[in-house]
């Protein structure tokens, strides 16, 4: 991308902050510009600044998984970076349209492709990403291929795709495959988001998935969302 | 802590079937001993003083057998109005006509017949209401006393009619109402019993973790002492890496041993954390995941049924129970990959519908030493470079 990745960092931690700016500036190509940082979300800029937000979230002891959805709709591409690992939480802020989600233990590995991947409307799929859609207990939720899920149970087991390749006796592209068009069937999943219209449509021009294969919209919206501590 | 459930109907039940049991037979051999004892050689004594010595032998015959009958019927169980009464108006008839056919003013000495009549009413009533024996008995008072009346009402007659019906009647009722009443001892005893069959199954229960516990002490000690010793005597250096290694999975083991004893929600993820403890020591970054596949165990949120099997709620995933012996295949796996990590170590505990996987990533340049396989735990590896992957499926199913 000629003119780079613009993101919006909101954490409300300095050491977190300090950390993902040094991820950032470490990549040789400098590809991310870093165009503000807030600890609220009230203090981003209007009309936004960033392609791409990475969201903490919990802000001031208080979780703003509620905020995802609207954020999403004010054109931001989320990348959620949460210490919280609970599946539910996951799959909800997917389904609020966030774009990925990165725990901070996965940090150094996964974010800045995942800022990237968000940023040209393309999946990325971390390990808790895949633990959680693995233990998605949900009656609606999208149907998986065996080999989809043989290749998220060992990306998720901590197998590098290359050996998920090996171990499959596939092409590491082909895992790749397995593991995106996972993460693709849920844009089709809950509450409409342009952000999850953009992630599809990219997909389908990726030749990823089929038009054809794109179920229409299921919503989530009876289920009560889980208490979060 | 549970206790061992015994196949078969419960012992509390089997208990009061056992006291009802000893009841009926008692009552038996009361009516039994009765007719035999009692009135067989009252008859005995005065055969050729009734007019018929054949009519009363017939009679006492017949009572006989009404005892036998009704006493089948009892044993067998059976409690039915009809048969019961039918044999009691019958004793009763046959006993009054008996008595009838004494000679006359003699009715003290030679009427073997009082209070067979009531034995048989006993004996075929048990297992009625307290009332129909009560309605029975007065009956055979007023007939007693009717024969009575018929032969003259002599005044030491009546006097020695108050007697008997006192005390043939009285023990009449006593062993009916004590039948009864005995239900509530019978209860108290089976509770005792309950409860002395639940200590029994926690000693049981004691003893085997005790046991389990002093074996692994022992086989523990078959591989720790000769380490220690090696050690002690200089034979084994601390310097040799193997050496090293040893002693770490030893150490390793020993950890997990303790992690055993511990009451704990998922034993199989504490015994990993325990056996990660010896890695982390030597700086390696331990991380260990659970996840639950879907379809297949049961998320926190939806319905948990009753049938779920008890396994462990964590970090909000339920994975199913591994038995004892299959933990310990899992980590002796487990401790044999930690042991020879380099720098970082991924563990994952997956619960699927069968079973649970445990996986473990490292960075490792020598192949461990894999445990030879387990029964039930099916160990597949993979390695890529530095980085070792290896797999355990453990199958509950």
């Amino acid at each position: 991308m000629e003119h780079g990745v613009t993101v919006a960092i909101v954490d409300d931690h300095p050491v977190v902050v300090e950390g993902v700016i040094s991820w950032i500036s470490a990549d040789p190509q400098r590809r991310i510009t870093v165009t503000q940082v807030v600890s609220d979300i009230t203090g981003l800029a209007w009309p936004r600044v960033a392609d791409v937000l990475i969201l903490d979230l919990e802000l001031g002891g208080r979780m703003v998984t509620d905020e995802v959805a609207q954020l999403a709709a004010s054109g931001y591409r989320i990348v959620a970076f949460s210490a919280h690992v609970d599946p539910a939480l996951i799959l909800d802020v997917l389904d609020a349209g966030a774009h990925a989600y990165v725990s901070k233990d996965e940090g150094r590995e996964h974010l800045l492709e995942a800022v990237l991947a968000a940023a040209a409307d393309r999946p990325c799929v971390t390990r808790s990403q895949a633990k959680a859609i693995l233990a998605d207990p949900r009656p609606g939720r999208p149907a998986l291929s065996g080999k989809e899920r043989q290749a998220l149970l060992l990306w998720f087991q901590g197998m590098s795709k290359a050996s998920v390749a090996r171990r499959m006796s596939i092409s590491e592209n082909t895992v790749r495959q397995y593991i995106d068009r996972a993460r693709v069937k849920y844009a089709t999943l809950g509450r409409p988001a342009h952000t999850k219209d953009a992630l599809l449509a990219r997909a389908i021009e990726d030749g990823l998935i089929l038009p054809g294969e794109v179920a229409p919209y299921t919503t989530f919206a009876s289920r009560p969302r889980p208490a979060l501590s | 802590m549970t206790a061992h459930t015994v196949p078969g109907p419960r012992p509390s039940a089997v208990l009061a079937a056992r006291y009802a049991r000893a009841l009926d037979i008692a009552v038996v051999v009361a009516a039994a001993g009765w007719q035999l004892a009692g009135a067989g050689p009252l008859l005995l004594a005065h055969l050729g003083s009734y007019s018929s010595d054949q009519f009363q032998v017939a009679a006492w015959c017949a009572i006989a057998l009404i005892i036998a009958a009704g006493s089948v019927l009892l044993l067998r169980g059976s409690s039915r109005r009809e048969t019961g009464w039918a044999l009691a108006a019958a004793a009763l008839v046959i006993s009054t006509a008996a008595a009838v056919a004494c000679p006359p003013a003699q009715m003290l000495e030679t009427n073997w017949a009082w209070g067979a009549a009531g034995w048989v009413g006993v004996l075929v009533l048990l297992r009625r209401p307290l009332a129909e024996l009560g309605v029975f008995l007065t009956l055979e008072a007023l007939a007693m006393f009717a024969v009575l009346a018929r032969d003259g009402l002599h005044q030491p007659n009546v006097a020695a009619f108050i007697t008997v019906l006192a005390g043939s009647t009285g023990i009449q009722v006593a062993i009916s109402v004590a039948a009864r009443t005995l239900d509530v001892p019978a209860q108290q005893a089976e509770q005792a019993a309950t409860r002395e069959a639940d200590i029994a199954a926690r000693q049981a229960v004691a003893d085997q973790i005790r046991g389990a516990r002093q074996a692994r002490w022992l086989e523990l000690r078959a591989t720790a002492e000769p380490l220690l010793s090696g050690l002690a005597a200089g034979t084994a250096d601390p310097a040799d890496l193997a050496v090293q290694r040893a002693c770490a999975v030893e150490a390793a083991r020993l950890r997990r041993l303790f992690a055993e004893a511990d009451d704990t929600p998922d034993p199989l993820v504490h015994e990993l954390h325990a056996c990660a403890d010896i890695a982390q020591r030597r700086g390696v970054a331990v991380d260990i995941e659970t996840a639950a596949q879907f379809p297949g165990t049961q998320p926190p949120g939806a319905q948990l049924s009753g049938t779920q099997p008890p396994g462990a709620q964590l970090s909000g995933i339920q994975l199913p129970a591994v038995p004892p012996e299959g933990r310990r295949a899992i980590t002796d796996l487990a401790i044999a990959v930690l042991v020879n990590a380099i720098s970082r170590v991924r563990v994952t505990v997956t619960g699927t519908v069968d079973g649970v996987i445990v996986s473990l990533v490292c960075d490792s340049p020598a192949d461990p030493d894999l445990p030879s396989a387990a029964a039930g735990l099916v160990v597949d590896s993979q390695r890529d470079g530095q980085s070792l992957w290896v797999e355990g499926r453990w199958n509950t199913a």
